[in-house]
Parts: structure tokens; C-alpha cells; sequence
């Protein structure tokens, strides 16, 4: 089953592709093949990887024709967590311009130790406090690199 | 005579007290990097880039290498205490390593793994210094299209082998080369792919690319262990950390014929430590008189693999260096960090600048003494990290790759990148995509096109220039091997045991 979504992805990424290429204009001056050739060979490559996927599905379809079909893309419990982390995280990127590095990082960091290190919230808190203040300090004054400073004026 | 200079000269590089700082610096992060699931090399190079900008190229460089070797060291420590390999190639080391820590001689096999990989390491480095010259003279014959045609070897040869299935490598391959062709076009100034995004215009940064895969995808992974209860927790060190005599007799085989098979391996691209590793505990299992001891504590199951895997990375330098083309993941990161300090490798590099090669690689020596100070007497102090709650590290990996990767451009858009590529990452893992040939295409992509067009001006548009000499038709022939290679080997074995039952 996660095969054959994986080989119609393929397919669909081809025909985007194959689209976005024909998108480029290209003024083909001194330069036999032009910014579109080496991306249509890719097309063609995917075409491949595809049709190599087809084969495998097709392989493993006559091995296992009895047994039951285990190779299936199941939504269990343990993908809410992911989800919700990758939502936790999309939230911290887009609060880290406004808010700044240092307080976006803060709420970030004690939310998910919050969650996944439960109880020890003295251990929690003070690691994410001193994490963020020291790595702040250390990055922006003494390597000079620029990391938001946001809503904290320094 | 003059490459003998040279090669002393680079000692006198490497023992300059700023570069052995770097050295000893590179070495401890990298056995840190080992030790800690969640963040490997690849990633951890990646992620100091943006940071290391200003440094000297040698010295950076150097602490890159260190990083690099330093992981495999670290990466048993996790392997023999958790059961779970800190760094993928460590993968083996987790099964015997694991039964011996089971039985009170977790000492020995630290130590073991912490000697074999010193010995293992150097005949890597001795095998680097001897193999990097002539390698280098026929590699200044190449061409664009001898080296358009090297690519595809090293491509090839990544998406076959690396993963269980060879379609899906293609397919990640290809990803990998798509994603490479974002950005301004170089030879004719014309955009592809920006959808209409002005930082996309520089292209798709690998040091995010590289960032998201390997460490926000392991997060995630390592969230979602701790929260269905399957994260392992670490056993203590039991016994002497040292070997008895009867360990050390059954170890000094395997640790020799381990590192030969490792530094071999290495040098070939697409196979890798891992491989190397899985290659020297069959050899060793093999050849043993007590094969059946294998599974449940064969101290031999730990020193030839740990052994292969520590030559391998000064195997996987050789390409690297000589030829300017990697054959796997971390080294495909390595090569963007020298472009990324304006270095090109490759052989013009031995000769205009044999001084970061040859200090580069003679502190590799003096790397590999250090790390078996550091993982010896010193191993307790790493196998603290394991005790850190996961719950606090893995947020803390996150919060380092935000850091790095503002540091690149001070861009919001890397950080959506990072946690897009982390979640391609994740799904990609768990449908069996790999990701190490995704990321060495995307750092060959570039050179890879330019390559292909300056030879098809050079012939006038004819694709003959690919199979007009004997270098480009043999790597061309190799290409074709091992994309035939997985279909091969099944149908030989399948032949074997038919020849056995008869």
C-alpha cells in the first residue's frame, strides 16, 4: 500500500516537474542545451524510479500473494505526538522574528520538556533558562552571530 | 621527494598548537555527537558551518575531520550501553557489545571497541597518505565529462546500495538533483524553481537540508520513542575497562582484518561504514572456531566492526579529497563545507595548497590518539551524557539546529525548511526512503549539471565526448554495475542454494 502511494507521488512530482520546466524561458546563446535540458533528464529520472518502483510492487505482489497485505500506512496513536510537535515547532519558527530568539526559544523549549520530560520542573526550567540565556550570550557576543533579538532590547 | 616535503610540512601544520586545539576540539565534539542519539555527524558538521564561517579553512577543517572519526568512536559507547546505536554505523557493535554488557564485561568491550578503532583508525590514515598521491595523478586527466561520468558512478552506486530497495534510492536521488536545480541557473542567469521566493534565488541551502533530515527527523523519531514508552535506558560500566589476555588474543585479528575491509570499503562509493561493519562480523563469524558464540557476547563481534568502521572514514576520505567526489552522506557534507571555505578538493588541491591537505590529513594521527585517550580513561565523563533525560535533549537539538541555521542567512525561511525537510525525514524513514543519497545528489547537483553542459559544449552538443575515452567508459560500465548489482546478487544466491541442495 505505502509503495503504491509512493509510485502515484512519483508520477504527480513527474507531471509538476515537467511543467515547472517548461515554465523557464530560455534564450538558448552560446549554450547548446540551456537551463532546461539537465532538468528534463530529472523528469525522465523520476519517469525511471517510478517504473523501477512498479517492478518492485509487481515483485513482491507474486511473493506474497497469500499472505496478508501488512504493508499498510496506518494513523496510530504515536503520529498525534509527531503532529503535535511539528505544529509546536511551526508555532516557535513563526514567533521567532516577532518575539526574538530568546523568548520564542524559552516558550518553545519549556513546552515540549514540559511534556515529554513530566514532573521535573525545576530540572526543566532551569536547564531551558540557562540554556537560552548562555547560548544567546555566547552566539551573538563573543562568535557575532545575529540571531533575532525581537520585543528584548539587547 | 617533493610529496614527502609536503608531507612533513603537513605535520608541522597539524602540530601547530591552534590547529591541535581544533584537533582536540573536533574529536571531543565528535565523541559527544557519537555518544548522543539524535544528532550524528553529518548533521553536527552541518550544523557548525554557518557557525565556523570567519575561521581559518585549515584549522575549521580539521575540526570538521575530527567530528567526523570522533562520532564512530562515540557512537559504540551507545551501542554497547543501550543497545542502541548512537551512530548508524555502530549498528553491529550493538549486538555483541550489548550481550558483553549484559555479562559484566561492559569495561572490555569499551575498551575493545576504543583500541580497535584507534588501530583501525590509523591503518585508515596510513592507507589515505598512501592512496592519495597516485589517485591524484590520474585524476588530473579528468575532464567535465570524466567527471560528470564519475558522479553517476558515485550516484548510482549510493542509490543502489544504501537502503533495501534500489527504486526508492533512484527516487531519493533524483529528489536530491531536483532540489539542486532551485535557485539562479549559473551559465545562463536565469531562475528555475523559486516559486517566486527572492532567498531561493541563492538555491535550497544543504546545511538546512542536511539539519532537517537528519537531526529535526530524529526529534521527531525520539519524541515519539519516548512518548510510546520504547526508549532504552543506559546500563552502567561493569567490569575493568581494559581486556584480559585471553580478549586480547581472540581481539588482534578481527581489530587487523576489520580495518583493511573498513578502509576498502570506504574508499568505494555507496557502501559505507555500516556496510563495513556488517562485512567484517561476517568475515568474522565465518572464519571463527566458535561461530555459535556470535549473538551472545563474541568479543570478536566487537572489535572487527568496530575496527571496519573507523578505517572506513579515511577510506571515504580518499574520494573525497583526491577526486573531490564523495561517496556517501557525511562525506557529501564534508565536500560542502570545503566549497563553503572556498576550497575545491580534488587533485589541484594537492598541489596548490598542499598544506591544508596534508595538515588535514596528519591530524587525523594525532585525532585518533586523542580520541583513545578520550575513550578510554576518560569514557565515564561521556557515558554521563547518557544519562541526561531524553525529554530535555532532544528540545535542546532543535533549539541548536534553530540557531544554526538562523545563522546561515538570518532568514525565518531556513527554519520552515528545517522543520520541512525534518518531516520529509521522518515519513521518508518510516517508508523506507533513504536520505544519505538525497543528500550527497544535492551536493553534487550543481557541479553535476555544470559538468554535463561544459562537456556538451566542448563536443559541440555530441554525447559521444560521455563514452570517447577509457576513463569514461569504464566508470561508465561501473555505473551500469551497480545499478544492476541488487538485481544480480539475489538471483546468484538463489543459484548457490540450489547448487547446495543438489
Amino acid at each position: 500500500m505505502t509503495d503504491r502511494i509512493i509510485f502515484v507521488c512519483t508520477l504527480l512530482l513527474a507531471g509538476v516537474y515537467f511543467w515547472a520546466t517548461a515554465q523557464i524561458p530560455s534564450l538558448e546563446l552560446g549554450d547548446p542545451l540551456g537551463p532546461k535540458a539537465f532538468p528534463r533528464m530529472l523528469g525522465v529520472g523520476l519517469l525511471i524510479a517510478a517504473a523501477m518502483l512498479l517492478a518492485e510492487i509487481l515483485r513482491a505482489r507474486k511473493k506474497a500473494q497469500s499472505a496478508s497485505d501488512s504493508d499498510t500506512l496506518r494513523w496510530e496513536k504515536q503520529h498525534w505526538i509527531v503532529a503535535a510537535v511539528a505544529a509546536w515547532t511551526a508555532l516557535y519558527v513563526a514567533l521567532f522574528e516577532p518575539l526574538g530568539y530568546m523568548l520564542a526559544t524559552l516558550i518553545f523549549l519549556l513546552g515540549l520538556t514540559g511534556y515529554f520530560n513530566r514532573g521535573r520542573h525545576l530540572m526543566n526550567s532551569l536547564t531551558c533558562v540557562l540554556f537560552v540565556i548562555i547560548s544567546y550570550a555566547s552566539f551573538t557576543k563573543i562568535l557575532g552571530v545575529n540571531l533575532a533579538r525581537g520585543i528584548i532590547p539587547f | 621527494m617533493e610529496t614527502l616535503t609536503h608531507i612533513l610540512n603537513g605535520f608541522a601544520v597539524s602540530m601547530q598548537p591552534i590547529n591541535l586545539w581544533y584537533t582536540f576540539l573536533g574529536v571531543f565534539m565528535g565523541t559527544i555527537i557519537g555518544v548522543l542519539p539524535g544528532i550524528g555527524p553529518s548533521a553536527g558538521i552541518a550544523l557548525l558551518i554557518p557557525i565556523t564561517y570567519g575561521m581559518n579553512p585549515t584549522s575549521a577543517l580539521i575540526m570538521m575531520a575530527g567530528i567526523y572519526y570522533g562520532a564512530k568512536y562515540g557512537g559504540s559507547t551507545t551501542a554497547i550501553l543501550i543497545r542502541t546505536p548512537g551512530e548508524a554505523a555502530s549498528v553491529m557493535t550493538s549486538i555483541d557489545g550489548y550481550e558483553m554488557a549484559k555479562k559484566g564485561r561492559a569495561g572490555a568491550a569499551l575498551a575493545v571497541s576504543a583500541i580497535g578503532s584507534f588501530i583501525a583508525g590509523t591503518i585508515g590514515v596510513i592507507g589515505l597518505t598512501l592512496f592519495a598521491i597516485p589517485l591524484t595523478s590520474i585524476a588530473l586527466k579528468f575532464g567535465p565529462a570524466e567527471y560528470f561520468t564519475l558522479m553517476l558512478f558515485a550516484m548510482t552506486a549510493v542509490s543502489t546500495l544504501t537502503g533495501k530497495s534500489p527504486a526508492k534510492g533512484v527516487l531519493a536521488t533524483i529528489l536530491g538533483l531536483m532540489i539542486a536545480t532551485i535557485g539562479i541557473d549559473l551559465q545562463s542567469g536565469q531562475a528555475r524553481y523559486t516559486m517566486g521566493i527572492p532567498e531561493f534565488q541563492d538555491g535550497v541551502g544543504f546545511v538546512v537540508v542536511v539539519v532537517g533530515l537528519f537531526a529535526m527527523a530524529e526529534v521527531l523519531r525520539g519524541l515519539e520513542g519516548i512518548y510510546s514508552g520504547t526508549s532504552a535506558a543506559a546500563m552502567k560500566i561493569t567490569g575493568k575497562l581494559w581486556l584480559t589476555r585471553e580478549e586480547w588474543k581472540r581481539s588482534i585479528g578481527p581489530i587487523w582484518r576489520g580495518g583493511v575491509i573498513g578502509f576498502v570499503v570506504g574508499v568505494l562509493p555507496g557502501a559505507g561504514g555500516t556496510i563495513a561493519s556488517i562485512m567484517s562480523y561476517t568475515t568474522e563469524k565465518r572464519i571463527s572456531k566458535h561461530p555459535e558464540e556470535f549473538g551472545h557476547g563474541a568479543i570478536e563481534g566487537v572489535a572487527g566492526p568496530e575496527a571496519a568502521n573507523n578505517s572506513d572514514t579515511a577510506g571515504a576520505l580518499v574520494p573525497l579529497l583526491t577526486l573531490g567526489i564523495p561517496g556517501g552522506g557525511a562525506t557529501a557534507v564534508m565536500l560542502g563545507a570545503f566549497i563553503m571555505y572556498g576550497v575545491q578538493p580534488g587533485p589541484l588541491l594537492f598541489q596548490n595548497n598542499p598544506q591544508l591537505v596534508w595538515g588535514l590529513i596528519n591530524s587525523m594521527y594525532i585525532g585518533n590518539v586523542m580520541l583513545l585517550i578520550l575513550n578510554l580513561p576518560l569514557i565515564g565523563l561521556f557515558v554521563r551524557l547518557l544519562y541526561i533525560p531524553q525529554g530535555i535533549l532532544y528540545p535542546l537539538i532543535v533549539a541548536i539546529s534553530a540557531i544554526g541555521a538562523y545563522a546561515i542567512n538570518g532568514s525565518v525561511i531556513d527554519l520552515w525548511l528545517i522543520l520541512i525537510f525534518g518531516i520529509i525525514g521522518y515519513v521518508f524513514d518510516k517508508v523506507d526512503i533513504p536520505v544519505a543519497p538525497l543528500v550527497l545528489s544535492l551536493v553534487l547537483g550543481g557541479i553535476m549539471e555544470q559538468s554535463f553542459r561544459q562537456a556538451m559544449t566542448i563536443s559541440g552538443g555530441d554525447l559521444k565526448i560521455f563514452y570517447g575515452s577509457a576513463i569514461t567508459v569504464i566508470l561508465l560500465v561501473m555505473s551500469l554495475i551497480s545499478v544492476l548489482l541488487p538485481f544480480i546478487i539475489p538471483k546468484l544466491r538463489a543459484l548457490g542454494s540450489k547448487g547446495d541442495e543438489s
